[in-house]
């Protein structure tokens, strides 16, 4: 009676704990195996590779089993690792698993084609085998795609365009990619993060992940006006993808005021009209249109231009306007800083003008009037008082 | 009883006599001394100045002539009030003491009208003012060469020389001055006296007093005064007073020729300033334009005293 309670007890004990042990394993599944994720695996050759395999015990007693690999074709390397370093043999406990690692090292020179290397387990009442074709390929392929948010994109010769462009990365593993852009001479162009400022030639993306990068393109300011193609370029190993990308720059008048010959300063005379040439150049990229001449001058001044207005001034090309400047009566002699502009929609231009006031000779010549009076007045005296 | 053939025939003996009594005398040599010594201390302490200061200066050379260092007044001021000392001691007595040797009828019993006396004794009077004035000049700009180093643009040399011009006009008035009271008073004393003495009023008295004046005829505007401005009215009269004198006048020239960047020598309103460039220097013509009027002034003044001098010369009774 009191054996058959301690028997009772223990097969209890028994029972809990293999129904415990058996919560992750099928309840039917019985035996030791000796099991792959993948067992048909590409390798390249010149490369190391690893290709994970398990001894699972379900529900049987530990067991011994002496490990060996065979079919290894001549030149290759098989060694079978387990905890880090070479094993022969492996014991899984029960309900427990033995990772083992199948390290082939396969010589550069191996030719193409599908190898099965054969794992076995040799035990005393198990005899596990695994077949593991090992497939040879030269390389794996790389992909990119490359997408463009807004490709096409629009301005003036100052402003920069930025290209926003997604890099995804299509291949099994994560690249390092690196970043060109093919543009029209003169054109800068400067990959940056999404959002920061650092330029960058090359951009780590993981495998599957798409990752976003900043294109920015500036184009020279004396830009002509029109479309320009952009190429962007995205280069891993030997993945490549490219983009196109469209540039419309609009054109901009820039306007340039000088005098004739580059010279800005005048003389006048006080209260007289005197007309400087002024050149108004349009170093633009477009034509200026409807360009208003003005100009301010000290108080008392008069400043106007013939014409008024120039309608149009082609890009580098050039207007002679006559500016018709008429210093004040007061003015004293001296010189004066006079500004001239030049406005077209937007765009305007000024240039400082120095204006030499030189005074009537009027008073000069009325200066010799008196004395010559006075000499008159002498002559007289000598005529009229002269005597011995 | 009127008179035949041309005024000036003699003229040129009278002239030369002059000179060489003028440049022989005792009284010329003191007279020389006394300003070149005086110029050259002015010209000595402007150096000194010129040299301590580092700014650059476009026109360093006219800086010799403007330039003061205490305790000495600079070289325009101190020729400003000798020049007409050198002219009223040189003129004073020209007329008077040929009366007092009774030597006057002596030389107009000779071929040589009273034209020609006079004419002959003002343009020695001139030649020999003119000659020192000149040489002063001389002196200055050589000194100037030698001590600074530094050799004059066309334009300062130009300026100096129109300055020079205009001493002599200057020394002119005060000559033709000094010729009429000689002609007025028999006595030299009182001539000297009574030129000297007018000298000081017109330089030194008629400026301060052409202020009083000036404001006892326009009263000043308290509005001004309580910005602390001058009334415009009473600065123009008072500077139309003050112009009266010849001292002032080429006070005005002097400044307006020595300092390229004078625009004006009368008041200016601020309106007339509005966008000028200031500190940039006006060309040559510009700045004689400017002091024009006042060359005038002199010239004619000088020219109307001597007629004055002259007619009543032509009227006096010699043989007394």
């Amino acid at each position: 009676m009191r054996y058959g309670l301690i028997a009772a007890l223990a097969a209890f004990a028994v029972l809990f704990a293999s129904a415990a042990k058996s919560d992750d394993a099928p309840k039917d599944v019985k035996g030791i195996y000796l099991m792959s994720d993948f067992p048909a695996v590409t390798v390249r050759p010149g490369e190391t590779s690893t290709i994970n395999l398990r001894l699972h015990n379900y529900d049987m007693t530990p067991e011994r089993l002496a490990l060996s690999v065979s079919g290894v074709p001549a030149g290759w390397t098989a060694t079978l690792m387990g905890g880090g370093q070479p094993v022969a043999a492996a014991m899984p406990a029960t309900n427990s698993s033995v990772s083992l690692e199948l390290r082939l090292d396969v010589p550069k020179n191996a030719p193409n084609g599908t190898q099965t290397i054969t794992v076995a387990a040799q035990g005393a009442t198990s005899n596990l085998q695994l077949p593991v074709a090992v497939t040879l390929a030269k390389d794996l392929p790389a992909k990119l795609t490359l997408t463009p948010q807004l490709p096409q994109l629009r301005g003036t010769s100052k402003s920069s365009f930025e290209y926003q462009l997604g890099i995804k990365n299509d291949s099994g593993k994560k690249l390092t990619v690196s970043l060109s852009a093919h543009a029209p001479q003169n054109f800068d162009t400067t990959f940056t993060e999404q959002y920061g400022s650092q330029e960058l030639n090359a951009v780590p993306v993981d495998a599957g992940q798409t990752k976003d990068v900043k294109l920015k393109v500036t184009p020279p300011n004396t830009a002509a006006a029109g479309d320009y193609k952009i190429t962007a370029r995205v280069a891993a190993e030997d993945a490549v993808a490219t983009t196109d990308l469209g540039m419309t720059i609009t054109g901009q008048p820039k306007l340039d005021i000088s005098g004739r010959e580059g010279l800005v300063s005048t003389r006048a005379s006080a209260g007289k009209e005197t007309s400087v040439p002024v050149v108004i150049t349009n170093t633009g990229t477009a034509p200026a249109e409807d360009i208003q001449l003005s100009g301010s001058a000290p108080s008392g001044w008069k400043i106007t231009f013939d014409p008024k207005q120039v309608d149009r001034i082609a890009p580098n090309d050039n207007k002679e306007v006559q500016a018709l400047i008429t210093p004040t009566e007061k003015a004293i002699a001296g010189d004066y800083v006079t500004t001239v502009r030049a406005a077209a929609r937007g765009e305007s231009a000024s240039t400082n003008f120095r204006v030499t006031v030189t005074t009537s000779t009027m008073w000069g010549i009325a200066g010799v009037g008196i004395i010559g009076v006075a000499l008159l007045v002498m002559v007289g005296a000598v005529a009229r008082f002269g005597r011995r | 009883m009127q008179r035949e053939g041309s005024a000036f025939s003699g003229l040129g003996v009278v002239v030369l006599k002059e000179l060489s009594d003028h440049l022989t005398s005792v009284r010329m040599r003191v007279l020389e001394w006394l300003v070149v010594l005086v110029a050259l201390a002015a010209l000595y302490g402007a150096i000194q100045q010129i040299k301590d200061t580092t700014a650059e200066d476009p026109f360093l050379f006219l800086r010799l002539f403007t330039t003061s260092r205490d305790p000495l007044p600079s070289f325009v001021s101190f020729l400003s009030f000798l020049v007409p000392l050198m002219a009223i001691g040189l003129g004073f007595d020209t007329v008077n003491s040929e009366h007092n040797r009774r030597t006057l009828s002596r030389i107009l019993s000779q071929p040589i009208y009273r034209d020609a006396l006079l004419f002959g004794k003002f343009l020695a009077g001139l030649i020999t003012l003119s000659i020192s004035l000149v040489t002063l000049w001389l002196l200055v700009v050589g000194l100037g060469l030698l001590l600074i180093g530094i050799p004059p643009g066309a334009e300062e040399i130009a300026r100096s020389f129109v300055f020079l011009l205009v001493t002599i006009i200057y020394a002119g008035v005060w000559l033709a001055l000094a010729l009429l009271f000689s002609i007025l008073f028999r006595s030299a004393a009182t001539a000297a006296l009574v030129t000297l003495g007018l000298w000081l009023f017109i330089t030194f008295i008629w400026p301060v007093l052409a202020g009083a004046v000036a404001q006892a005829i326009i009263p000043p505007d308290p509005r001004y005064t309580a910005l602390g401005l001058q009334t415009p009215g009473t600065a123009e009269l008072e500077q139309i007073l003050a112009r009266l004198s010849p001292s002032t006048l080429y006070a005005e020239v002097v400044v307006a020729l020595l300092d390229p960047t004078t625009r004006a020598l009368g008041p200016i309103y601020l309106s007339q300033l509005q966008g000028a460039v200031l500190g940039a220097p006006l060309p040559l013509g510009a700045s004689v334009l400017i002091a024009w009027p006042q060359i005038v002034a002199m010239i004619a003044s000088a020219l109307l005293l001597f007629v004055v001098g002259y007619v009543i010369f032509q009227r006096q009774e010699v043989r007394a």
